[in-house]
């Protein structure tokens, strides 16, 4: 067990720095530059110079790389001039708040996406499986901008009940304060989710229907119920939690288009302004945790899988 | 819809019976249209016997259980008919009322028991379910009883296997667990639907038994559900055959076996290997019905069998037959004669007079003493094990061929028989030259193959070829066939276009196909013509070896004598040699000239296929020879000598010296050390063979008694 995990953490080490080179790369080759973005169309030549040799620009990118690495190992993600503060105190006093809506749109997904996806296995092709899938298909293929902006348009203008802006509060506790605010963006962010879930709940649960287990199942007599909930759920919900850890990403840049179209001072917005006014070391921050994010939570989920799937527990304590 | 009058004859004695069947028909509604699963069937179970359903694939066997119990597929339905149990017509009920009398009253074993637990559920909580749920009993109580009906299966240590998960469990302990699991509430009836199929035939011994042991214990009926004939033959008080959907002919067993009266029953029994080999004694051609089992989508007439069967005339293709009256019925209007001169009743195999065959010498026809075709010595094959799941750690070396040596000479057929995970398919696979062994020499024509490179090893593929169990799962679904078996000629860049095609055209012919089948797709064939065409892509490159391996273990009685027969024919046509492997001894021995019997990663026993099959030196062999069902009657209580108990050890680390002394009734500590594979003809290793070899070829077979 120690073991697994050391050699997980490993590579997910390798990944991240992976990321950062690339990340760090791209960000670097880009015409235009820091120096331009910070000091402004106004600034002359030798000004350009100054500011790249004050922050070690105008040396060999591998050197540059180091730096950045070094730094990065001290907590220390760069300074934004843009902003005026510091790259991990941007991030910190925004990725809660993104939290706040990831988690509360997950939780939304999975709550709807399980049973949604069940109805559809145990209905297989009858009237709601046929809803349903169409249903999904159309939240799957509308693209998050609009989706919420015909929320937005429907909830707040047609029928006003709901603000069309997310909370503005400065912490979490201040979002949390104003529920309302939070029910569009939650509900945009969280409907591309259901649709993908369903999805996978819906075959996993399929293909268990299907197997001979339940049919020893029904043989004991069984009502239908019972063989659903107790001996196909479970089994139907392992790839949901594989899918968990690889949907990180997903919700992220998800989180980036709503953040933005719902004014939500979240790592969504900062990265998208950063983006518009080429603000690199919060770009390079954001990324850098984000690469973070997605490899813990597909280790999470690996880990998850064990502790749910005896097949996979036994693997372990065996060797 | 059912042309059957259902006569039912009411029980002697006046016991009601326990379950009937009335007329029962039960249609499955398929995309392409619907199939008439069950035309009709009628059936009687009386309380404490077992009754045998036997039948082919398709025969409506299995949908006859899965009607009773209510578990039909998806778009089935049982359409008309009554099923009576204990009186009551379970179609009438309300539906919890069924849920009811199917979890308490009756109880389901299934073929596959890998995959018919939730593997994710603890062995305790799956078998104890149905007391939780029926009897509303508490946890505490229901851990109690499941515990209880785990050893009364002959679970070792049950209170631990109750908190196992079923992939921790071999097959055959996995059945045991599902037997337990419908036994739990104490059921009236038990439908056991080919609840050996999936396992060896050791293992098949033991779990027969058991459910025999268990009929007697609880006082059940059983409705055992097999397409083996053997299996019935020793198990059951009465039997039922089915074909296509009906009962054709129903009687109490020894009287079945005795005199079969329907055609189909009498052609069944005449297609078995073990028939042939006794009618005379000798590698007779088998028997082999013509065709394939009628299409159950579409309106049939007459009897349904017809189409297949050497004695109809117009009658048959255009009456309905209804079964006869009596305790014996058939449904056939040119039955079998009555009376003792039926056609199996003859000794069972093992007691047949071993008689040296002139017509058959080792070498092949005339090829005098040619040297072996392939030759193999000293194989080694290890793998390295690896933990599956998240950790792919190196668990250790499974030994899987651990010194293996034989010869095959031209012509000739040498059978390797052993059960799963005895290595016999990987020694199939290394002598093709599929897989490179650990150590040790194949030699084809005495030519080793390891220091073969390049053309020289291309050249040695078209020596020798393989053909499969599953040949559809070996065939590529988007080629058509004429590519399939063209494929072999462009790899080898034999001939052009032309000379390629007539190939291909000699080939078809060979194996007995049209030239229609070259512009089909391999899902449109049923599995004893894939089996044709497996051969035929075996053929293409003219070899001199083909190694075959289960080539019909997938296959129905009277197609696999369709495909035995063809294989024989091409031997002797075009002088092939075979190195045959099977599970099936009794395949095996109708085959092979000569055997190998394979335990554990060892070659335990080698000889003359007579001598092995009927004066076995190996105590494996001997327990081998004995737990293969006949079926003759009463030859199960005959055998009483040799029995294995327990489980294969694992290869990972298998046991030292003779592998097979941990399960061996005759094991002492010389066994520590490993006995060499010693003799002339028939050799054997073994420290206490239980014949020497000398007497054994020419000894009365009454001494084996």
């Amino acid at each position: 067990m120690v073991r697994y995990l050391i050699t997980r953490l490993g590579q997910a080490l390798v990944v991240v720095v992976l990321v950062t080179v690339i990340a760090f790369l791209i960000l670097h080759l880009l015409p235009g530059g820091a120096a331009r973005a910070t000091l402004g169309k106004e600034a002359t030549l030798e000004q350009l110079a100054a500011f790249n040799h004050d922050m070690g620009y105008d040396r060999p990118w591998i050197q540059q790389y180091g730096m950045y690495v070094q730094r990065l190992l001290q907590g220390d993600l760069g300074y934004s001039y843009q902003l005026n503060q510091s790259v991990v105190e941007a991030i910190s006093q925004r990725l809660p708040k993104t939290m706040v809506l990831s988690l509360l749109s997950t939780v939304l997904a999975i709550v709807l996406a399980i049973p949604l996806g069940v109805i559809q296995a145990v209905r297989r092709n009858r009237w709601p499986d046929y809803a349903i899938t169409s249903l999904s298909l159309l939240a799957y293929a509308t693209p998050i901008f609009f989706m919420g902006l015909m929320l937005i348009i429907l909830f707040s203008q047609v029928w006003p009940i709901l603000p069309p802006e997310a909370p503005q509060g400065f912490t979490v506790a201040e979002v949390l304060a104003d529920p309302a605010g939070l029910v569009l963006p939650t509900i945009t962010l969280a409907i591309v989710t259901i649709a993908v879930y369903s999805r996978y709940v819906r075959s996993a649960m399929v293909d268990n229907l299907n197997e001979n287990y339940v049919r020893t199942a029904r043989s004991k007599g069984l009502s239908e119920r019972r063989v659903v909930l107790r001996h196909t759920l479970r089994n139907g919900l392992f790839p949901v939690i594989a899918l968990l850890g690889m949907y990180l990403p997903a919700l992220f840049s998800g989180a980036l288009v709503v953040e933005s179209l719902f004014n939500f001072p979240g790592m969504g917005q900062l990265f998208w302004q950063a983006a518009l006014k080429r603000d690199f070391p919060i770009l390079l921050g954001v990324t850098v945790i984000i690469s973070i994010a997605t490899v813990v939570g597909a280790l999470v989920a690996d880990l998850l899988y064990a502790a749910v799937d005896p097949r996979v527990r036994l693997q372990r304590s065996a060797s | 819809m059912s042309e059957s009058t259902g006569r039912h004859t009411p029980a002697a004695g006046g016991v009601q019976p326990l379950l009937e069947l009335r007329d029962l028909d039960t249609d499955i509604a398929l995309r392409r249209g619907t199939v008439h699963a069950l035309d009709g069937v009628s059936l009687q179970v009386m309380p404490g016997e077992t009754l045998g359903v036997v039948g082919e694939s398709g025969s409506g066997k299995t949908m006859t259980a899965l009607s009773i119990m209510g578990l039909l597929p998806p778009g089935g339905r049982v359409s008309g008919g009554q099923i009576l149990f204990e009186g009551r017509d379970l179609r009438s009920l309300p539906a919890d009322e069924v849920r009811r009398i199917r979890g308490v009253r009756m109880g389901m074993v299934f073929q596959d028991p890998l995959t018919s637990l939730n593997p994710t559920m603890r062995i305790g909580a799956q078998v104890g379910e149905p007391l939780r749920v029926h009897e509303r009993v508490g946890r505490a109580e229901a851990r109690e009883r499941t515990i209880e009906i785990l050893r009364r299966v002959g679970m070792p240590r049950p209170e631990r296997i109750v908190d196992n998960y079923p992939h921790e469990l071999s097959g055959g302990m996995r059945q045991r667990v599902a037997i337990a699991m419908a036994l739990v509430c104490s059921p009236r009836l038990l439908i056991a639907d080919e609840p050996t199929t999936a396992l060896d035939v050791t293992t098949q011994r033991q779990i027969l038994e058991l459910i025999d042991d268990l009929r007697e214990e609880f006082g059940m009926a059983v409705v055992l559900v097999t397409h083996d004939l053997g299996v019935i033959a020793g198990r059951a008080d009465r039997v039922a055959v089915m074909y296509a959907g009906r009962v054709v002919e129903t009687a109490a067993t020894t009287e079945l076996f005795r005199s079969p009266r329907h055609r189909y029953t009498e052609a069944l029994m005449e297609a078995l290997p073990e028939s042939a080999i006794r009618e005379s004694g000798e590698h007779a051609r088998l028997y082999s019905i013509p065709g394939l089992p009628p299409d159950l989508s579409r309106p049939l007439t007459g009897c349904r069998f017809a189409p297949r069967c050497r004695h109809a005339t117009d009658d048959c293709r255009t009456t309905e037959v209804t079964l006869s009256a009596g305790g014996h019925q058939h449904a056939c209007l040119h039955p079998v004669p009555a009376g003792p001169a039926a056609p199996v009743n003859l000794p069972a195999p093992v007691r047949v007079e071993a008689v040296p065959d002139p017509a058959r010498p080792a070498a092949g026809p005339g090829e005098p003493a040619a040297g072996p075709v392939l030759s193999v010595r000293d194989l080694v094959k290890n793998y390295t094990a690896h933990g599956r799941g998240l950790l792919r750690r190196t668990a250790g070396q499974v030994s899987a061929v651990a010194g293996v040596s034989f010869d095959v000479g031209p012509g000739e057929t040498f059978g390797l028989v052993g059960e799963s995970g005895c290595g016999k398919s990987t020694v199939g696979r290394l002598a093709v030259g599929l897989e490179q062994p650990t150590a040790g020499q194949i030699m084809l024509d005495g030519t080793d193959i390891a220091g073969l490179a390049g053309r020289e090893r291309r050249r040695m593929h078209r020596q020798v070829q393989l053909m499969f169990q599953d040949s559809y799962a070996a065939m590529n679904p988007r080629m058509r066939v004429d590519a399939i078996l063209a494929e072999p000629l462009d790899i080898q860049k034999v001939g052009g276009t032309a000379e390629r095609r007539a190939r291909i055209a000699t080939l078809l012919d060979q194996v007995g196909l049209s030239r229609r089948v070259l512009e089909r797709y391999p899902h449109e064939f049923s599995g004893g013509q894939l089996q044709r065409i497996g051969l035929a892509r075996s053929l293409a490159l003219q070899p001199r070896l083909i190694v075959g391996d289960e080539p019909v273990s997938a296959l129905d009685v009277s197609i696999q004598a369709q495909v035995l027969n063809l294989m024989r024919d091409l031997q002797r046509e075009l002088g092939l040699a075979y190195v045959f492997i099977s599970h099936d001894l009794s395949v095996v021995d109708y085959m092979a000239d000569r055997i190998g019997v394979m335990y554990l990663g060892k070659l335990v026993e080698v000889g003359p296929a007579r001598d092995v099959v009927r004066a076995a030196r190996h105590p494996y062999t001997q327990a081998l020879i004995d737990a293969v069902p006949t079926v003759t009657p009463n030859a199960a209580a005959a055998r009483d000598g040799m029995t294995i108990r327990g489980e294969l050890p694992s290869a990972l680390n298998p046991p030292t010296g003779c592998r097979f002394r941990t399960r061996c009734p005759l094991a002492q500590d010389i066994c520590e050390t490993e006995p060499p594979l010693a003799g002339d003809a028939h050799q054997v290793a073994c420290h206490f063979p239980l014949r020497p070899e000398s007497t054994a070829a020419s000894a009365p077979a009454g001494a084996t008694a």
